[in-house]
């Protein structure tokens, strides 16, 4: 049992251990690329939960990323939070949106329910744009975030940001291997595949996607708290549609449901055109074109899930 | 012998169509019941009505003498009601083995944040899950194909896999609908020990079927309907010789025929 998943994880394993390593090889340009590539690594983890996993065409999913970087903005510049206590606000005040979301359309069909979750998107980012309560601070969002510090250290440089992300990442990384492996995770491959059938198993599909969608948000809102931190500033432009286009289009990419596909199409996104920098405005251009191949010529995407493990 | 599921009336229209109309009938605990009736007659209704798919919109489906009248589907399954499909409806990705384990769903008791974290006791169930699954592979033949995909396989053995995921789960009553359908003949033969081993392991069943072979000979109770309506009900001689009964399978002359209901 689980020979075909193991390898895999153990070599997902150790590659994550050698990882941690390379702030002692690189740059700091490229500590704070790697870094960035770790947040958005758990948003389309995230992404992955509800569009991959449970099948939901989310569409709207930066607004979780965005719950999580504003309430940790907020609670630090508004109200002096330390930024590791805004944490568990972000994780669960992103999972409660999404779960309170949810709640109302989630029996909605594919495409229906894609245009309501386009919907929450524009309302999320008018409203921070309109400085919603006077503490969104606006368009131009909330600067001068503090760092986080951890019994008394403060995780200020790129190398100790770099590995208070990439710990968390491999956090989210244990928990999505686990959902492979427990009742969540495959009664949410029975509803995606034939809910009827699932449901007469005795699934409930209501609560179980509800589940996936506040799961799928409080990780994202995880997120959110690193990307604040990171750049150390908050605004509506980095939480708009296009980039809940952009982590849609890197789990159907990658592949739906597979930890190392979206991991890749994460790369393929943020960390490849850093490489070709002096191309990088042709971003969308090369990732939009691998989105049409990918679709014709591979449509379960770039690597995609192991079948049939046990 | 008690009522573990008894229909009071029941009917439901689509559109202008009343597809089953006031049907009654009762299954008793333990027994092997069979609805017929000609192709179009509303067997796979019922079904749907009783397993929740459909809300009826006339009369009553009693559980133990208690309404479960319109619950949801996975409700009706919490209560022990497993169905299989006519049209079988195993998970396409997955393999025999992933196909049957999934029938362990309201048997885990593990919640979700226990499998997240991936504790100790859940891993102990899941443990459990799978030599649970492996055992009902062996007795229903298919442990030489557990590692196939599910939908790559005959017709026949398709069918037995639906039957073990149901059987997994322990229900009370089982619901078949068309087990012999693409059966070949010697899968058909065996089919009637397998319907009356999964009676004899204390499990009531409700089977809709057209192969007289499989329903004369293992029913206890023959529910016959047509256009929606029960026309005849009794044992397999009773209903061998009724005359309602030939006429709604072989036809009458003309249009006599809509007397038939």
């Amino acid at each position: 049992m689980m020979r075909r998943t193991l390898p895999t994880a153990a070599i997902g394993a150790v590659l994550w251990a050698g990882c941690l390593a390379l702030p002692i090889f690189l740059d700091s340009a490229w500590i704070s690329i790697a870094a960035i590539f770790a947040i958005y690594a758990i948003v389309a983890l995230s992404q992955d939960v509800v569009l991959g996993r449970a099948g939901l065409y989310d569409m709207g999913h930066a607004v979780y990323f965005g719950i999580g970087a504003y309430a940790t903005a907020v609670l630090n510049v508004g109200f002096g939070w330390p930024i590791l206590a805004t944490l568990p606000v972000a994780i669960v005040g992103a999972a409660l949106v999404g779960a309170v979301f949810a709640a109302p359309i989630i029996r909605l069909r594919g495409d229906y329910l894609l245009v309501a979750t386009i919907g929450l998107n524009a309302i999320f980012v008018l409203a921070m744009r309109n400085d919603l309560g006077g503490l969104t601070g606006g368009s131009d969002g909330i600067p001068g975030l503090g760092v986080p510090s951890l019994f008394g250290l403060q995780i200020e440089s790129q190398s100790a940001l770099f590995w208070f992300d990439w710990v968390l990442l491999g956090v989210v990384l244990l928990v999505m291997r686990n959902l492979d492996r427990c009742e969540l995770g495959r009664a949410l491959r029975y509803l995606k595949q034939d809910q009827l059938a699932a449901s007469t198993l005795g699934v409930d599909a209501r609560r179980t996607k509800i589940l996936a969608f506040a799961l799928g948000a409080g990780l994202a809102g995880l997120a959110g708290t690193l990307f604040a931190v990171q750049i150390s500033t908050v605004s509506p432009s980095s939480f708009v549609f296009t980039e809940s286009v952009t982590l849609f289009a890197i789990v159907i990419v990658g592949g739906q449901g597979s930890i190392p596909g979206v991991l890749l199409g994460t790369a393929l996104m943020f960390v490849v055109p850093q490489i070709f920098r002096e191309f990088a405005q042709y971003r969308y251009f090369i990732f939009g074109i691998a989105m049409i191949a990918v679709m014709v010529l591979r449509p379960q995407g770039l690597w995609p899930r192991a079948r049939l493990a046990r | 012998m008690s009522a573990l599921l008894e229909l009071a009336g029941i009917g439901i229209s689509f559109g202008g169509l009343r597809a089953v109309d006031d049907l009654s009938f009762t299954v008793g605990e333990g027994q092997i019941v069979a609805l017929i009736g000609p192709n179009g007659a509303g067997k796979t209704t019922v079904f749907n009505m009783i397993t929740g798919v459909y809300r009826p919109n006339g009369g009553k489906i009693l559980w133990y003498n208690h309404d479960i009248t319109g619950f949801a589907p996975h409700r009706i399954a919490r209560l022990g009601i497993m169905r299989t499909f006519q049209t079988i409806r195993l998970f396409s990705d997955m393999s025999v083995f992933e196909n049957v384990r999934a029938g362990c769903h309201l048997r885990t008791r593990q919640h979700w944040w226990q499998g997240l974290a991936g504790l100790p006791s859940q891993r102990r169930e899941e443990a459990e899950i799978a030599d649970r699954t492996s055992d009902i592979l062996k007795r229903l033949d298919l442990e030489t194909v557990a590692d196939e995909r599910a939908i790559a396989l005959p017709y026949g053995v398709q069918r037995r896999v639906e039957l073990a995921r149901t059987l997994i789960a322990n229900p009370k009553l089982v619901i078949l609908d068309e087990p012999a359908a693409g059966l070949n003949d010697r899968e058909s033969a065996k089919l009637n020990e397998t319907i009356f081993g999964i009676r004899d392991s204390g499990i009531t069943v409700l089977l809709v079927e057209h192969d007289m072979n499989v329903v004369m000979n293992v029913t206890d109770h023959i529910v016959v309907i047509n256009f929606g309506r029960k026309i005849a009900e009794g044992n397999a001689a009773t209903i061998r010789n009724n005359q309602q009964v030939i006429e709604a399978y072989l036809g009458r002359d003309d249009d006599e025929t809509e007397e038939a209901a």
